[in-house]
Protein backbone atom coordinates (compact mmCIF):
# COMPACT_ATOMS: atom_id res chain seq x y z
CA UNK A 1 0.00 0.00 0.00
CA UNK A 2 2.90 2.34 0.61
CA UNK A 3 3.58 3.54 -2.94
CA UNK A 4 -0.14 4.13 -3.44
CA UNK A 5 -0.30 6.29 -0.32
CA UNK A 6 2.72 8.23 -1.51
CA UNK A 7 1.11 8.80 -4.88
CA UNK A 8 -2.16 9.84 -3.27
CA UNK A 9 -0.27 12.21 -1.02
CA UNK A 10 1.07 14.02 -4.08
CA UNK A 11 -1.75 13.96 -6.59
CA UNK A 12 -4.76 14.61 -4.37
CA UNK A 13 -3.44 17.96 -3.03
CA UNK A 14 -2.42 18.92 -6.57
CA UNK A 15 -5.91 18.00 -7.74
CA UNK A 16 -7.46 20.14 -5.02
CA UNK A 17 -5.23 23.08 -5.93
CA UNK A 18 -6.04 22.85 -9.63
CA UNK A 19 -9.75 22.56 -8.84
CA UNK A 20 -9.62 25.59 -6.55
CA UNK A 21 -7.70 28.02 -8.73
CA UNK A 22 -9.62 29.86 -11.42
CA UNK A 23 -9.05 28.45 -14.89
CA UNK A 24 -6.38 30.12 -16.93
CA UNK A 25 -7.98 33.14 -18.56
CA UNK A 26 -4.72 34.78 -19.57
CA UNK A 27 -4.75 35.99 -23.12
CA UNK A 28 -1.41 34.79 -24.29
CA UNK A 29 0.64 37.24 -26.25
CA UNK A 30 1.67 35.65 -29.47
CA UNK A 31 3.79 38.36 -31.01
CA UNK A 32 6.97 39.70 -29.48
CA UNK A 33 7.39 43.44 -29.06
CA UNK A 34 10.04 43.42 -31.80
CA UNK A 35 7.75 41.76 -34.31
CA UNK A 36 4.94 44.14 -33.50
CA UNK A 37 7.18 47.18 -33.78
CA UNK A 38 8.32 45.99 -37.18
CA UNK A 39 4.78 45.52 -38.47
CA UNK A 40 3.55 48.78 -36.99
CA UNK A 41 6.56 50.61 -38.41
CA UNK A 42 5.90 49.25 -41.88
CA UNK A 43 2.29 50.35 -41.58
CA UNK A 44 0.99 47.07 -43.00
CA UNK A 45 -2.23 47.47 -41.06
CA UNK A 46 -3.51 50.49 -42.98
CA UNK A 47 -6.08 50.03 -45.70
CA UNK A 48 -6.66 52.99 -47.96
CA UNK A 49 -10.19 54.42 -47.93
CA UNK A 50 -10.35 53.98 -51.70
CA UNK A 51 -9.91 50.24 -51.30
CA UNK A 52 -12.64 50.13 -48.68
CA UNK A 53 -14.94 52.26 -50.82
CA UNK A 54 -14.42 49.98 -53.78
CA UNK A 55 -15.14 46.90 -51.69
CA UNK A 56 -18.28 48.54 -50.33
CA UNK A 57 -19.49 49.48 -53.80
CA UNK A 58 -18.84 46.00 -55.08
CA UNK A 59 -20.49 44.57 -51.97
CA UNK A 60 -17.46 42.39 -51.30
CA UNK A 61 -18.73 39.87 -48.73
CA UNK A 62 -15.28 39.41 -47.19
CA UNK A 63 -15.20 42.98 -45.89
CA UNK A 64 -16.30 43.53 -42.33
CA UNK A 65 -16.18 47.05 -40.93
CA UNK A 66 -15.77 47.35 -37.19
CA UNK A 67 -16.56 50.61 -35.46
CA UNK A 68 -14.44 50.92 -32.34
CA UNK A 69 -16.09 54.14 -31.15
CA UNK A 70 -18.66 54.30 -28.36
CA UNK A 71 -22.17 52.92 -28.98
CA UNK A 72 -23.60 56.46 -28.94
CA UNK A 73 -21.29 57.60 -31.69
CA UNK A 74 -22.02 54.41 -33.58
CA UNK A 75 -25.77 55.07 -33.36
CA UNK A 76 -25.48 58.60 -34.65
CA UNK A 77 -23.45 57.58 -37.68
CA UNK A 78 -21.84 54.42 -38.88
CA UNK A 79 -20.41 53.20 -42.12
CA UNK A 80 -22.59 50.86 -44.20
CA UNK A 81 -22.79 47.37 -42.72
CA UNK A 82 -20.43 48.17 -39.86
CA UNK A 83 -20.67 46.44 -36.50
CA UNK A 84 -19.84 48.14 -33.22
CA UNK A 85 -17.12 46.84 -30.91
CA UNK A 86 -16.23 49.69 -28.55
CA UNK A 87 -12.51 49.80 -27.85
CA UNK A 88 -13.18 49.44 -24.11
CA UNK A 89 -14.80 46.03 -24.60
CA UNK A 90 -12.43 44.79 -27.30
CA UNK A 91 -11.13 41.95 -25.11
CA UNK A 92 -14.55 40.75 -24.10
CA UNK A 93 -14.99 37.03 -24.80
CA UNK A 94 -18.04 37.54 -26.98
CA UNK A 95 -15.96 39.31 -29.63
CA UNK A 96 -13.12 36.82 -29.82
CA UNK A 97 -14.76 34.88 -32.62
CA UNK A 98 -15.19 38.06 -34.63
CA UNK A 99 -11.66 39.31 -34.15
CA UNK A 100 -9.77 36.02 -34.34
CA UNK A 101 -10.89 34.46 -37.61
CA UNK A 102 -9.78 33.78 -41.14
CA UNK A 103 -12.87 34.31 -43.26
CA UNK A 104 -13.28 38.08 -43.21
CA UNK A 105 -11.09 41.09 -43.67
CA UNK A 106 -11.85 43.12 -40.56
CA UNK A 107 -11.33 46.86 -40.91
CA UNK A 108 -11.31 48.91 -37.73
CA UNK A 109 -12.31 52.55 -37.92
CA UNK A 110 -12.71 55.44 -35.54
CA UNK A 111 -12.96 59.18 -36.07
CA UNK A 112 -9.29 59.54 -36.69
CA UNK A 113 -7.10 56.49 -36.93
CA UNK A 114 -5.72 56.52 -33.40
CA UNK A 115 -8.33 54.35 -31.67
CA UNK A 116 -8.64 52.01 -34.60
CA UNK A 117 -4.88 51.63 -34.59
CA UNK A 118 -4.92 50.81 -30.90
CA UNK A 119 -7.50 48.12 -31.54
CA UNK A 120 -5.29 46.68 -34.25
CA UNK A 121 -2.21 46.75 -31.99
CA UNK A 122 -3.98 44.81 -29.25
CA UNK A 123 -5.49 42.19 -31.51
CA UNK A 124 -2.29 41.82 -33.47
CA UNK A 125 -0.31 41.25 -30.32
CA UNK A 126 -2.71 38.47 -29.41
CA UNK A 127 -1.67 36.91 -32.68
CA UNK A 128 -4.93 37.56 -34.53
CA UNK A 129 -4.72 37.95 -38.27
CA UNK A 130 -6.83 39.67 -40.89
CA UNK A 131 -7.48 42.84 -38.93
CA UNK A 132 -6.79 46.20 -40.56
CA UNK A 133 -7.20 49.90 -39.94
CA UNK A 134 -9.06 52.35 -42.12
CA UNK A 135 -6.40 54.90 -43.00
CA UNK A 136 -7.43 58.40 -41.93
CA UNK A 137 -10.57 57.24 -40.19
CA UNK A 138 -14.04 58.73 -40.60
CA UNK A 139 -12.69 62.27 -40.89
CA UNK A 140 -10.79 61.46 -44.04
CA UNK A 141 -13.65 59.28 -45.26
CA UNK A 142 -16.09 62.16 -45.04
CA UNK A 143 -13.75 64.80 -46.37
CA UNK A 144 -12.31 62.93 -49.29
CA UNK A 145 -14.42 59.93 -50.23
CA UNK A 146 -17.97 61.05 -49.68
CA UNK A 147 -17.38 64.65 -50.77
CA UNK A 148 -14.32 64.58 -52.98
CA UNK A 149 -12.76 67.81 -54.10
CA UNK A 150 -12.13 68.17 -57.77
CA UNK A 151 -8.43 68.21 -58.50
CA UNK A 152 -6.99 71.33 -60.05
CA UNK A 153 -6.69 71.32 -63.83
CA UNK A 154 -2.94 70.92 -63.67
CA UNK A 155 -3.15 67.66 -61.73
CA UNK A 156 -1.89 64.44 -63.28
CA UNK A 157 -4.41 62.10 -64.88
CA UNK A 158 -4.39 59.67 -61.98
CA UNK A 159 -5.80 62.37 -59.76
CA UNK A 160 -8.75 62.75 -62.09
CA UNK A 161 -9.31 59.03 -62.23
CA UNK A 162 -9.27 58.92 -58.46
CA UNK A 163 -11.71 61.81 -58.31
CA UNK A 164 -14.07 60.08 -60.72
CA UNK A 165 -13.93 56.92 -58.73
CA UNK A 166 -14.56 58.69 -55.47
CA UNK A 167 -17.49 60.59 -56.92
CA UNK A 168 -19.15 57.48 -58.19
CA UNK A 169 -18.41 55.67 -54.97
CA UNK A 170 -19.88 58.52 -53.02
CA UNK A 171 -22.98 58.36 -55.19
CA UNK A 172 -23.31 54.66 -54.59
CA UNK A 173 -22.71 55.04 -50.87
CA UNK A 174 -25.10 57.95 -50.48
CA UNK A 175 -22.54 60.71 -50.15
CA UNK A 176 -22.34 64.22 -51.58
CA UNK A 177 -21.20 63.79 -55.17
CA UNK A 178 -23.86 63.07 -57.77
CA UNK A 179 -22.69 62.84 -61.32
CA UNK A 180 -19.47 61.25 -62.34
CA UNK A 181 -17.44 63.06 -64.90
CA UNK A 182 -16.95 61.31 -68.16
CA UNK A 183 -14.33 58.61 -68.17
CA UNK A 184 -14.35 55.30 -66.56
CA UNK A 185 -15.15 55.01 -62.89
CA UNK A 186 -13.23 51.80 -62.66
CA UNK A 187 -9.97 53.49 -63.48
CA UNK A 188 -8.70 52.88 -59.99
CA UNK A 189 -8.86 49.20 -59.43
CA UNK A 190 -8.81 48.41 -55.77
CA UNK A 191 -6.11 46.01 -54.71
CA UNK A 192 -6.97 43.76 -51.85
CA UNK A 193 -4.31 44.01 -49.17
CA UNK A 194 -2.07 41.01 -48.87
CA UNK A 195 -3.24 38.78 -46.09
CA UNK A 196 -0.28 37.16 -44.44
CA UNK A 197 -0.19 33.45 -43.80
CA UNK A 198 -1.14 32.18 -40.39
CA UNK A 199 1.94 31.50 -38.31
CA UNK A 200 0.67 29.08 -35.77
CA UNK A 201 -0.77 25.81 -36.91
CA UNK A 202 -2.67 23.15 -35.11
CA UNK A 203 -0.93 19.81 -34.91
CA UNK A 204 -2.42 17.11 -37.07
CA UNK A 205 -4.47 14.16 -35.90
CA UNK A 206 -3.56 11.44 -33.48
CA UNK A 207 -2.68 7.82 -33.87
CA UNK B 1 6.14 29.04 -24.10
CA UNK B 2 4.71 25.83 -25.43
CA UNK B 3 3.72 23.82 -27.27
CA UNK B 4 6.98 24.28 -29.13
CA UNK B 5 6.24 22.91 -32.59
CA UNK B 6 2.89 24.65 -33.27
CA UNK B 7 4.46 27.93 -32.14
CA UNK B 8 7.33 27.25 -34.53
CA UNK B 9 9.84 27.72 -31.75
CA UNK B 10 11.52 24.56 -33.00
CA UNK B 11 11.76 23.49 -36.63
CA UNK B 12 9.94 20.51 -38.10
CA UNK B 13 13.10 18.44 -38.18
CA UNK B 14 13.94 19.20 -34.56
CA UNK B 15 10.41 18.13 -33.73
CA UNK B 16 11.03 14.79 -35.46
CA UNK B 17 14.32 14.35 -33.64
CA UNK B 18 12.62 15.04 -30.32
CA UNK B 19 9.87 12.59 -31.34
CA UNK B 20 12.53 9.93 -31.58
CA UNK B 21 13.87 10.72 -28.10
CA UNK B 22 10.38 10.91 -26.62
CA UNK B 23 9.74 7.54 -28.25
CA UNK B 24 12.83 6.10 -26.55
CA UNK B 25 11.57 7.34 -23.18
CA UNK B 26 8.10 5.99 -23.95
CA UNK B 27 9.46 2.57 -24.90
CA UNK B 28 11.74 2.50 -21.87
CA UNK B 29 8.91 3.33 -19.45
CA UNK B 30 6.54 0.82 -21.03
CA UNK B 31 9.09 -1.97 -20.97
CA UNK B 32 10.39 -1.34 -17.49
CA UNK B 33 6.83 -1.18 -16.13
CA UNK B 34 6.25 -4.65 -17.47
CA UNK B 35 4.13 -3.74 -20.50
CA UNK B 36 6.18 -6.01 -22.72
CA UNK B 37 4.55 -9.04 -21.11
CA UNK B 38 1.12 -9.97 -22.41
CA UNK B 39 0.28 -12.04 -19.35
CA UNK B 40 1.04 -9.08 -17.13
CA UNK B 41 -1.12 -6.86 -19.31
CA UNK B 42 -4.03 -9.29 -19.39
CA UNK B 43 -3.80 -9.63 -15.61
CA UNK B 44 -6.01 -6.61 -15.14
CA UNK B 45 -8.98 -8.47 -16.62
CA UNK B 46 -8.67 -11.32 -14.13
CA UNK B 47 -7.66 -9.28 -11.12
CA UNK B 48 -4.27 -10.90 -10.58
CA UNK B 49 -2.15 -8.03 -11.86
CA UNK B 50 -3.40 -4.48 -12.15
CA UNK B 51 -0.20 -2.99 -13.54
CA UNK B 52 -2.00 -1.74 -16.69
CA UNK B 53 -4.60 0.10 -14.69
CA UNK B 54 -2.04 1.63 -12.34
CA UNK B 55 0.43 2.75 -14.97
CA UNK B 56 -2.22 3.86 -17.43
CA UNK B 57 -4.24 5.98 -15.04
CA UNK B 58 -1.25 7.33 -13.13
CA UNK B 59 0.16 8.41 -16.49
CA UNK B 60 -3.09 10.04 -17.55
CA UNK B 61 -3.57 11.99 -14.32
CA UNK B 62 0.10 13.02 -14.17
CA UNK B 63 -0.02 14.45 -17.67
CA UNK B 64 -3.41 16.03 -17.09
CA UNK B 65 -2.25 17.75 -13.89
CA UNK B 66 0.96 18.76 -15.63
CA UNK B 67 -0.88 20.37 -18.52
CA UNK B 68 -3.35 22.17 -16.25
CA UNK B 69 -0.55 23.55 -14.09
CA UNK B 70 1.59 24.54 -17.05
CA UNK B 71 -1.38 26.34 -18.52
CA UNK B 72 -1.94 28.06 -15.18
CA UNK B 73 1.64 29.32 -15.20
CA UNK B 74 1.31 30.38 -18.82
CA UNK B 75 3.90 27.88 -20.03
CA UNK B 76 1.68 26.07 -22.46
CA UNK B 77 -1.26 27.22 -24.53
CA UNK B 78 -3.99 24.61 -24.15
CA UNK B 79 -5.77 25.98 -27.22
CA UNK B 80 -2.98 24.60 -29.35
CA UNK B 81 -2.87 21.17 -27.75
CA UNK B 82 -4.53 18.62 -29.96
CA UNK B 83 -7.79 17.38 -28.47
CA UNK B 84 -9.00 14.23 -30.14
CA UNK B 85 -12.22 14.83 -32.05
CA UNK B 86 -15.23 12.88 -30.86
CA UNK B 87 -17.08 10.75 -33.37
CA UNK B 88 -19.41 8.95 -31.01
CA UNK B 89 -20.29 5.92 -33.13
CA UNK B 90 -16.81 5.16 -34.36
CA UNK B 91 -15.29 5.73 -30.91
CA UNK B 92 -17.58 3.07 -29.44
CA UNK B 93 -17.41 0.60 -32.33
CA UNK B 94 -13.65 1.00 -32.61
CA UNK B 95 -13.25 0.68 -28.86
CA UNK B 96 -15.32 -2.52 -28.75
CA UNK B 97 -13.28 -4.09 -31.55
CA UNK B 98 -10.06 -3.00 -29.83
CA UNK B 99 -11.29 -4.43 -26.53
CA UNK B 100 -11.87 -7.80 -28.19
CA UNK B 101 -8.44 -7.57 -29.75
CA UNK B 102 -6.93 -6.72 -26.38
CA UNK B 103 -8.32 -9.74 -24.55
CA UNK B 104 -7.44 -12.08 -27.42
CA UNK B 105 -4.00 -10.74 -28.24
CA UNK B 106 -2.95 -9.49 -24.84
CA UNK B 107 -1.25 -6.42 -26.26
CA UNK B 108 -2.13 -2.99 -27.53
CA UNK B 109 -0.16 -1.46 -30.41
CA UNK B 110 2.37 0.45 -28.28
CA UNK B 111 3.09 -2.44 -25.96
CA UNK B 112 3.34 -4.95 -28.79
CA UNK B 113 6.14 -2.93 -30.38
CA UNK B 114 7.79 -2.91 -26.98
CA UNK B 115 7.41 -6.66 -26.56
CA UNK B 116 8.67 -7.25 -30.09
CA UNK B 117 11.76 -5.16 -29.27
CA UNK B 118 12.80 -7.57 -26.50
CA UNK B 119 12.16 -10.69 -28.52
CA UNK B 120 8.62 -11.74 -27.63
CA UNK B 121 7.48 -13.74 -30.64
CA UNK B 122 3.81 -13.40 -29.71
CA UNK B 123 4.30 -9.61 -29.76
CA UNK B 124 5.87 -9.79 -33.23
CA UNK B 125 2.93 -11.85 -34.46
CA UNK B 126 0.60 -9.27 -32.92
CA UNK B 127 2.41 -6.50 -34.84
CA UNK B 128 1.95 -8.49 -38.06
CA UNK B 129 -1.73 -8.73 -37.15
CA UNK B 130 -1.85 -4.95 -36.66
CA UNK B 131 -0.59 -4.38 -40.17
CA UNK B 132 -3.10 -6.87 -41.58
CA UNK B 133 -5.85 -5.10 -39.64
CA UNK B 134 -4.90 -1.65 -40.93
CA UNK B 135 -4.59 -2.94 -44.51
CA UNK B 136 -7.97 -4.54 -44.02
CA UNK B 137 -9.39 -1.20 -42.97
CA UNK B 138 -7.70 0.57 -45.90
CA UNK B 139 -9.26 -1.76 -48.45
CA UNK B 140 -12.69 -1.86 -46.85
CA UNK B 141 -12.76 1.86 -46.08
CA UNK B 142 -15.87 2.43 -48.18
CA UNK B 143 -17.77 -0.05 -46.05
CA UNK B 144 -16.97 1.82 -42.82
CA UNK B 145 -17.01 5.35 -44.18
CA UNK B 146 -20.57 6.26 -43.22
CA UNK B 147 -20.17 4.99 -39.69
CA UNK B 148 -16.66 6.47 -39.50
CA UNK B 149 -18.05 10.00 -39.71
CA UNK B 150 -21.33 9.45 -37.87
CA UNK B 151 -22.33 11.40 -34.75
CA UNK B 152 -19.57 13.99 -34.92
CA UNK B 153 -19.58 16.04 -31.73
CA UNK B 154 -16.64 18.34 -32.42
CA UNK B 155 -13.71 18.34 -30.05
CA UNK B 156 -15.43 18.55 -26.68
CA UNK B 157 -13.66 18.14 -23.39
CA UNK B 158 -15.41 16.04 -20.78
CA UNK B 159 -15.36 19.02 -18.45
CA UNK B 160 -17.21 21.10 -21.07
CA UNK B 161 -19.77 18.36 -21.59
CA UNK B 162 -20.39 18.19 -17.84
CA UNK B 163 -20.32 21.97 -17.53
CA UNK B 164 -17.61 22.11 -14.88
CA UNK B 165 -14.13 23.59 -14.92
CA UNK B 166 -11.14 21.60 -16.17
CA UNK B 167 -9.60 21.76 -12.72
CA UNK B 168 -12.65 20.38 -10.92
CA UNK B 169 -12.94 17.52 -13.35
CA UNK B 170 -9.22 16.94 -12.86
CA UNK B 171 -9.79 16.55 -9.14
CA UNK B 172 -12.60 14.05 -9.77
CA UNK B 173 -10.33 12.06 -12.00
CA UNK B 174 -7.51 12.03 -9.46
CA UNK B 175 -9.84 10.84 -6.69
CA UNK B 176 -11.43 8.24 -8.98
CA UNK B 177 -8.00 6.95 -10.00
CA UNK B 178 -6.79 6.61 -6.41
CA UNK B 179 -10.04 4.80 -5.54
CA UNK B 180 -9.57 2.39 -8.44
CA UNK B 181 -6.00 1.71 -7.41
CA UNK B 182 -7.13 0.83 -3.90
CA UNK B 183 -9.70 -1.61 -5.32
CA UNK B 184 -7.08 -3.07 -7.66
CA UNK B 185 -4.61 -3.68 -4.84
CA UNK B 186 -7.34 -5.46 -2.94
CA UNK B 187 -8.13 -7.59 -6.00
CA UNK B 188 -4.48 -8.47 -6.49
CA UNK B 189 -4.42 -9.92 -3.00
CA UNK B 190 -7.71 -11.70 -3.49
CA UNK B 191 -6.97 -13.30 -6.90
CA UNK B 192 -3.29 -14.21 -6.85
CA UNK B 193 -1.95 -15.99 -9.89
CA UNK B 194 0.12 -19.10 -9.63
CA UNK B 195 3.56 -18.28 -10.85
CA UNK B 196 4.93 -20.31 -13.68
CA UNK C 1 2.44 -11.21 -3.95
CA UNK C 2 2.22 -14.81 -2.95
CA UNK C 3 5.72 -16.16 -3.00
CA UNK C 4 9.38 -15.39 -3.28
CA UNK C 5 9.77 -15.85 -7.00
CA UNK C 6 7.10 -13.30 -7.70
CA UNK C 7 8.81 -10.77 -5.43
CA UNK C 8 11.98 -11.43 -7.38
CA UNK C 9 10.15 -10.84 -10.64
CA UNK C 10 8.35 -7.73 -9.59
CA UNK C 11 11.51 -6.21 -8.21
CA UNK C 12 12.87 -6.13 -11.70
CA UNK C 13 9.98 -4.06 -12.91
CA UNK C 14 9.43 -0.48 -11.90
CA UNK C 15 6.86 0.22 -9.27
CA UNK C 16 3.69 0.74 -11.35
CA UNK C 17 2.96 4.13 -9.82
CA UNK C 18 6.49 5.33 -10.49
CA UNK C 19 6.19 3.94 -14.01
CA UNK C 20 2.89 5.75 -14.37
CA UNK C 21 4.31 9.08 -13.24
CA UNK C 22 7.21 8.65 -15.68
CA UNK C 23 4.76 7.75 -18.45
CA UNK C 24 2.77 10.87 -17.61
CA UNK C 25 5.92 12.98 -17.82
CA UNK C 26 6.79 11.49 -21.21
CA UNK C 27 3.27 12.23 -22.40
CA UNK C 28 3.54 15.74 -21.01
CA UNK C 29 6.83 16.23 -22.85
CA UNK C 30 5.20 15.03 -26.07
CA UNK C 31 2.37 17.52 -25.61
CA UNK C 32 4.75 20.33 -24.73
CA UNK C 33 7.04 19.71 -27.69
CA UNK C 34 4.65 18.80 -30.45
CA UNK C 35 1.25 19.82 -29.15
CA UNK C 36 -0.03 16.26 -29.42
CA UNK C 37 0.05 13.13 -27.33
CA UNK C 38 1.69 9.81 -27.94
CA UNK C 39 0.47 7.22 -30.38
CA UNK C 40 1.27 3.89 -31.87
CA UNK C 41 -1.27 2.79 -34.46
CA UNK C 42 -0.77 6.04 -36.38
CA UNK C 43 2.75 4.90 -37.23
CA UNK C 44 1.36 1.63 -38.58
CA UNK C 45 -1.12 3.64 -40.64
CA UNK C 46 1.72 5.73 -42.08
CA UNK C 47 3.63 2.62 -43.11
CA UNK C 48 0.49 1.11 -44.64
CA UNK C 49 -0.23 4.30 -46.56
CA UNK C 50 3.37 4.43 -47.80
CA UNK C 51 3.33 0.87 -49.08
CA UNK C 52 -0.01 1.33 -50.79
CA UNK C 53 1.38 4.40 -52.51
CA UNK C 54 4.50 2.54 -53.63
CA UNK C 55 2.50 -0.36 -55.05
CA UNK C 56 -0.16 1.79 -56.69
CA UNK C 57 0.82 5.36 -57.49
CA UNK C 58 -2.74 6.33 -58.39
CA UNK C 59 -4.08 5.07 -55.08
CA UNK C 60 -4.15 8.59 -53.65
CA UNK C 61 -6.79 9.48 -56.25
CA UNK C 62 -8.62 6.20 -56.50
CA UNK C 63 -8.74 4.81 -52.96
CA UNK C 64 -11.02 6.64 -50.52
CA UNK C 65 -8.82 5.59 -47.59
CA UNK C 66 -5.77 7.18 -49.20
CA UNK C 67 -7.74 10.31 -50.01
CA UNK C 68 -8.77 10.61 -46.40
CA UNK C 69 -5.20 9.97 -45.30
CA UNK C 70 -3.77 12.58 -47.65
CA UNK C 71 -6.39 15.03 -46.44
CA UNK C 72 -5.32 14.76 -42.83
CA UNK C 73 -1.57 14.33 -43.30
CA UNK C 74 0.79 16.47 -45.31
CA UNK C 75 4.06 15.46 -46.87
CA UNK C 76 5.55 12.03 -47.17
CA UNK C 77 3.73 9.47 -45.01
CA UNK C 78 6.98 8.23 -43.49
CA UNK C 79 8.00 11.71 -42.42
CA UNK C 80 5.52 11.65 -39.62
CA UNK C 81 5.91 12.41 -35.93
CA UNK C 82 4.49 9.08 -34.89
CA UNK C 83 6.81 7.07 -37.13
CA UNK C 84 9.84 8.67 -35.49
CA UNK C 85 8.28 8.19 -32.08
CA UNK C 86 7.62 4.49 -32.71
CA UNK C 87 11.20 3.95 -33.92
CA UNK C 88 12.18 5.43 -30.57
CA UNK C 89 9.86 3.02 -28.76
CA UNK C 90 11.60 0.06 -30.38
CA UNK C 91 14.98 1.42 -29.31
CA UNK C 92 13.80 2.36 -25.82
CA UNK C 93 12.08 -0.97 -25.22
CA UNK C 94 15.17 -2.82 -26.40
CA UNK C 95 17.49 -0.78 -24.16
CA UNK C 96 15.30 -1.27 -21.11
CA UNK C 97 15.01 -5.01 -21.80
CA UNK C 98 18.78 -5.24 -22.26
CA UNK C 99 19.52 -3.41 -19.00
CA UNK C 100 17.06 -5.55 -17.04
CA UNK C 101 18.20 -8.78 -18.70
CA UNK C 102 14.87 -9.54 -20.35
CA UNK C 103 16.08 -9.97 -23.92
CA UNK C 104 14.96 -13.43 -24.92
CA UNK C 105 13.35 -14.84 -28.02
CA UNK C 106 10.29 -16.65 -26.74
CA UNK C 107 6.56 -17.08 -26.95
CA UNK C 108 4.99 -16.07 -23.69
CA UNK C 109 1.85 -18.01 -22.86
CA UNK C 110 -0.11 -19.60 -20.06
CA UNK C 111 1.11 -23.12 -19.24
CA UNK C 112 -2.38 -24.35 -20.06
CA UNK C 113 -2.17 -23.54 -23.76
CA UNK C 114 0.25 -24.29 -26.56
CA UNK C 115 2.51 -21.75 -28.26
CA UNK C 116 0.60 -22.33 -31.45
CA UNK C 117 -2.69 -21.39 -29.85
CA UNK C 118 -1.07 -18.31 -28.30
CA UNK C 119 0.29 -17.17 -31.65
CA UNK C 120 -3.04 -17.68 -33.42
CA UNK C 121 -4.77 -15.59 -30.79
CA UNK C 122 -2.01 -12.95 -30.94
CA UNK C 123 -2.50 -12.67 -34.68
CA UNK C 124 -6.28 -12.45 -34.36
CA UNK C 125 -5.95 -9.89 -31.59
CA UNK C 126 -3.54 -7.85 -33.68
CA UNK C 127 -5.89 -7.85 -36.66
CA UNK C 128 -8.81 -6.75 -34.51
CA UNK C 129 -6.73 -4.08 -32.80
CA UNK C 130 -5.43 -2.79 -36.13
CA UNK C 131 -8.94 -2.54 -37.52
CA UNK C 132 -10.41 -1.11 -34.33
CA UNK C 133 -7.72 1.52 -33.97
CA UNK C 134 -8.49 2.83 -37.44
CA UNK C 135 -12.24 2.92 -36.85
CA UNK C 136 -11.78 4.50 -33.42
CA UNK C 137 -9.16 6.99 -34.68
CA UNK C 138 -6.45 5.84 -32.33
CA UNK C 139 -5.43 3.04 -30.07
CA UNK C 140 -4.96 2.80 -26.33
CA UNK C 141 -2.05 5.24 -26.42
CA UNK C 142 -3.25 7.69 -29.06
CA UNK C 143 -6.91 7.86 -28.24
CA UNK C 144 -7.47 6.55 -24.72
CA UNK C 145 -4.30 7.63 -22.87
CA UNK C 146 -3.49 10.87 -24.71
CA UNK C 147 -7.18 11.69 -25.06
CA UNK C 148 -7.80 11.28 -21.34
CA UNK C 149 -4.82 13.47 -20.47
CA UNK C 150 -6.30 16.33 -22.49
CA UNK C 151 -9.79 15.53 -21.14
CA UNK C 152 -11.11 14.64 -24.59
CA UNK C 153 -14.62 13.19 -24.43
CA UNK C 154 -13.78 10.82 -27.28
CA UNK C 155 -10.74 9.58 -25.37
CA UNK C 156 -12.85 8.64 -22.36
CA UNK C 157 -15.47 6.92 -24.50
CA UNK C 158 -12.85 4.91 -26.37
CA UNK C 159 -11.11 3.99 -23.12
CA UNK C 160 -14.34 2.77 -21.56
CA UNK C 161 -15.27 0.83 -24.70
CA UNK C 162 -11.87 -0.89 -24.85
CA UNK C 163 -11.67 -1.88 -21.20
CA UNK C 164 -15.38 -2.59 -20.88
CA UNK C 165 -15.34 -4.99 -23.81
CA UNK C 166 -12.17 -6.66 -22.65
CA UNK C 167 -13.66 -7.18 -19.17
CA UNK C 168 -16.90 -8.46 -20.66
CA UNK C 169 -15.08 -10.98 -22.84
CA UNK C 170 -12.45 -11.91 -20.26
CA UNK C 171 -14.42 -14.93 -19.08
CA UNK C 172 -14.40 -16.58 -22.52
CA UNK C 173 -10.64 -16.28 -22.94
CA UNK C 174 -9.61 -17.07 -19.39
CA UNK C 175 -7.83 -20.26 -20.38
CA UNK C 176 -5.39 -18.21 -22.44
CA UNK C 177 -4.21 -16.21 -19.49
CA UNK C 178 -4.72 -17.92 -16.15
Amino acid sequence: MKPLKLLALFVIPLGIIIAAVPPDRVKHFRLSADELLQEAGAGVQFVSPDVVADMLVQKDPSLRLIDVRTPEEFDSYSMPGAINIPLSSLLSDEYTDILNQEAYMNVFYSNGSVYANQAWMITRQLGYENNFVLDGGLNYWFGNILSPEAPSVTSPNEEFAKYDFRKSAAAALGGGGVVATEGSATAVKAVKPQVTAKAKKKPAGGC
Amino acid sequence: MGPLAPYEIISENTNFLLAFFIGIAFGWVLESSGFSSSRKLAGIFYGYDAVVLKVFFTGAITCMLGLLFMSLFGWVDLDLIYVNPTYLTSAIVGGVIMGAGFIMGGFCPGTSFCGAAIGKIDAMVFVVGLFIGVYGFAFTYGFWEKMYFAKYLGEPKVSETLGISDGLFGLFMVVAAIGMFAVAEWAEKKFPREEY
Amino acid sequence: MSNNTSTERSRKYLNPYLGGVLLGLVLLAANFVSGRGLGASGAVKSVVATTIEVVDKDATETMPFMKEYAGSHSGSPMKSWLVFEMLGVLVGGFLSGAVAGRLKLKVEHSPKITSRRRLIFALAGGILFGLGSQIGRGCTSGSALSGMAVLSLGGFITMMAIFGTAFALAYFFRRNWI
